[in-house]
């Protein structure tokens, strides 16, 4: 037992110094609901049906009302989905397991297309967000983690350019455009973080008091919307701009 | 000593990389991963000890993992251990902890209602066990679980089930019974096999199979598991078990009935986490001289003999140093006809260069009471080393 007690000592002093480092500014949820909706992967809002689509694990896109509860539901054998987005044209979602992207008519939700983006990344470690950066005017396909790859697309789904964004966080599990700037969400860090959309950089970062976040979005009043994949809720914050 | 530190001045010196790869044709995913882990160990002996065989540097893995999806129904994995293979075809005693083809199984979850897993790997009986290496600041699992009291991998068939938004997991499954050995090919003389069976539910959401809560989960989270296994392995008369089968403590398989029950528990909650994990083996050898009663008579032993312990260990992560803190105790007792129990305490700190995928791990173990059925060579032991993965 010689070394026992300096090994011991060295470990308290290690834990004493740290602990008070780790604390970090959180925000607090206004409300959180539970839905139905298994494993939300992502969630999107959308301002004209004043809806939510959520992409869920297992090959299932959802929309929903403000309470969580189902309007449509669409299956998809054999899919991953884990990142959902839309605009005028389509509801895309996108299917991690095998690169693809999926265009869903927004009114009937049929899908009418699949562009399939090549990566070579791990099977649980490739896309999970997806948005439209509207300073590049390109769409922005980013892969979870190791690396943690930032693909921007031109208007044809071609990839034009990439970054690796690996020193901003763990992992990135959603993506969304708000306000002239690009929000990312990281599960493993459970923050939010605020990017210059034109460098990429972070100027703010908001820690989550959630288990498992997987999906942002910002509703009508400009709440930051939440949805956790394990423990099947959304959460509604006050948007942290507002200070 | 000197050895000892130079490795440690080693491993600072290496930078961090990474590398995967997955292959899909749309209805066939293929991912290819794989890890690489060697130490420098240092194993401080007795007094009038002089085997320092132990003090060296060791390639603990040279892993290759295919792990597959076709389509929604089935899933494949099969797992190599190139390390452990090439220590085998030197003459070296399996390692259970390592056995060399670690995964090679099927699982069809085209039931939907419940999956069905067929072939060889991991069992689902204690989470210690089922917890990856690769996700453990420890070079060394506890004695109890890392394969030596009863196996951790075998060939059979699981069904397993889980409900409550993947709270709840139920797992029951037939094995050979022999543990790593079954890869053999042979049954013993007996031809029995071993029933597992297992349950846990957690809360508030499903809990990994993992001992560090690396994401400084907000809210408190809980698990708890009952498993158990049981086998009759009677021989018949003049007929003995496959070299190394019971194992070096003698009770991994045994020449008659075998239950073994188990508990354990696990929490996390902002980077703490703790784990605690009980398990009872009782035997119960047909014939009145076998060894294990230790030469007692039926009517001191009753015609059985109980072993087992008990394993505790507290974790935390300082996600601002990426470093993992961790100190276990353990107990154990080999059979309940010798009085006595052993203690061993350890302690490990791990740096994550990248994450898991790379990452610095130091062990030092400290055996704090022997049993006089399995008296040790040394008192203190040192581990540091390296982990890498590419998944």
């Amino acid at each position: 037992m010689k070394y026992t007690s300096k090994l011991l000592t060295l470990g308290f002093v290690l834990l004493t110094v740290t602990c008070l480092a780790q604390k970090t500014f959180k925000l607090k949820p206004t409300k959180w609901i539970s839905t139905k909706v298994p494993e939300p992967s992502d969630i999107f809002y959308n301002s004209k049906s004043d809806s939510f689509y959520i992409a869920s694990d297992d090959g299932y896109l959802f929309e929903t009302n403000a309470a969580g509860d189902i309007l449509h539901k669409i299956t998809v054998k054999s899919s991953d989905y884990e990142a959902v987005y839309a605009d005028d044209n389509f509801v895309y979602a996108i299917d991690e397991t095998h690169r693809a992207i999926h265009f869903y008519d927004p009114k009937t939700l049929i899908c009418s297309r699949i562009v399939t983006v090549n990566y070579q990344g791990g099977r649980n470690s490739g896309y999970e967000a997806f948005s439209f950066n509207k300073s590049k005017n390109s769409f922005i396909l980013i892969t979870e983690k190791n690396p943690i790859t930032l693909f921007e697309l031109d208007i044809d789904f071609n990839v034009k350019n990439q970054f690796d964004l690996s020193k901003i966080a763990r992992d990135i599990s959603s993506a969304t455009f708000h306000n002239d700037f690009l929000y990312l969400l990281s599960d493993e860090d459970r923050s939010v973080l605020k990017l210059n959309p034109t460098t990429y950089e972070v100027i703010e970062k908001w820690v989550l008091p959630v288990i498992n976040p997987e999906g942002l979005t910002f509703d009508k009043d400009g709440n930051l919307v939440v949805s956790c994949d394990d423990l099947q809720r959304i959460y509604y914050f006050n948007n942290p701009e507002n200070k | 000593m000197k050895s000892f530190l130079l490795a440690a001045v080693g491993l600072l010196a290496i930078c961090k990389t990474q590398a995967q790869l997955t292959i899909t044709n749309g209805k066939h995913v293929l991912e290819i991963s794989g890890s690489f882990s060697s130490y420098y160990n240092d194993r401080q002996l007795k007094s009038g000890e002089e085997d320092r065989s132990k003090n060296r540097f060791k390639l603990r893995d040279a892993e290759l993992d295919l792990e597959g999806r076709v389509g929604t129904d089935y899933e494949y994995n099969v797992k190599v251990d190139f390390a452990d293979m090439a220590a085998n075809n030197q003459g070296a005693t399996i390692d259970p902890e390592n056995p060399g083809l670690m995964e090679a199984n099927i699982k069809y979850k085209g039931f939907h209602f419940l999956d069905i897993e067929m072939g060889y790997g991991k069992l689902y009986y204690s989470r210690s066990s089922m917890s990856t290496f690769y996700s453990s600041p420890y070079w060394q699992r506890a004695e109890l679980v890392r394969g030596s009291i009863f196996s951790r991998r075998d060939i059979g068939v699981t069904l397993m089930k889980n409900f409550w938004n993947q709270r709840a997991n139920i797992y029951v499954g037939a094995y050979t019974g022999l543990g790593e050995l079954s890869l053999a090919g042979e049954n013993d003389a007996s031809g029995q096999l071993e029933y597992i069976g297992r349950f846990d539910i957690s809360y508030p959401s499903r809990y990994r199979y993992r001992e560090i809560d690396d994401r400084i989960t907000p809210i408190p989270m809980f698990s708890v598991g009952v498993n158990g296994r049981f086998t009759n392995k009677k021989l018949p008369a003049g007929e003995i078990f496959p070299d190394n089968a019971t194992s070096e403590y003698g009770i991994k398989v045994i020449d008659g009935k075998r239950y073994v029950y188990g508990l354990d528990a696990s929490f996390q909650y902002m980077g703490f986490s703790g784990q605690f994990e009980i398990h009872q083996i009782k035997s119960e050898p047909q014939n009145e001289n076998d060894p294990l009663f230790q030469n007692l008579t039926p009517q001191q032993t009753k015609g059985y003999l109980l072993s087992g312990g008990y394993i505790a260990q507290a974790n935390y992560f300082i996600k601002n140093i990426k470093t993992i803190v961790t100190a276990r105790y353990e107990e154990l007792d080999l059979n309940d006809l010798v009085k006595g129990k052993s203690e061993r305490f350890s302690t490990a700190i791990a740096y994550q260069m990248s994450g898991y995928n790379a990452m610095i791990k130091f062990q030092y173990f400290n055996i704090m009471k022997e049993e006089s059925i399995d008296v040790l060579k040394w008192e203190e032991q040192f581990r540091i080393g390296m982990q890498f993965q590419f998944k």
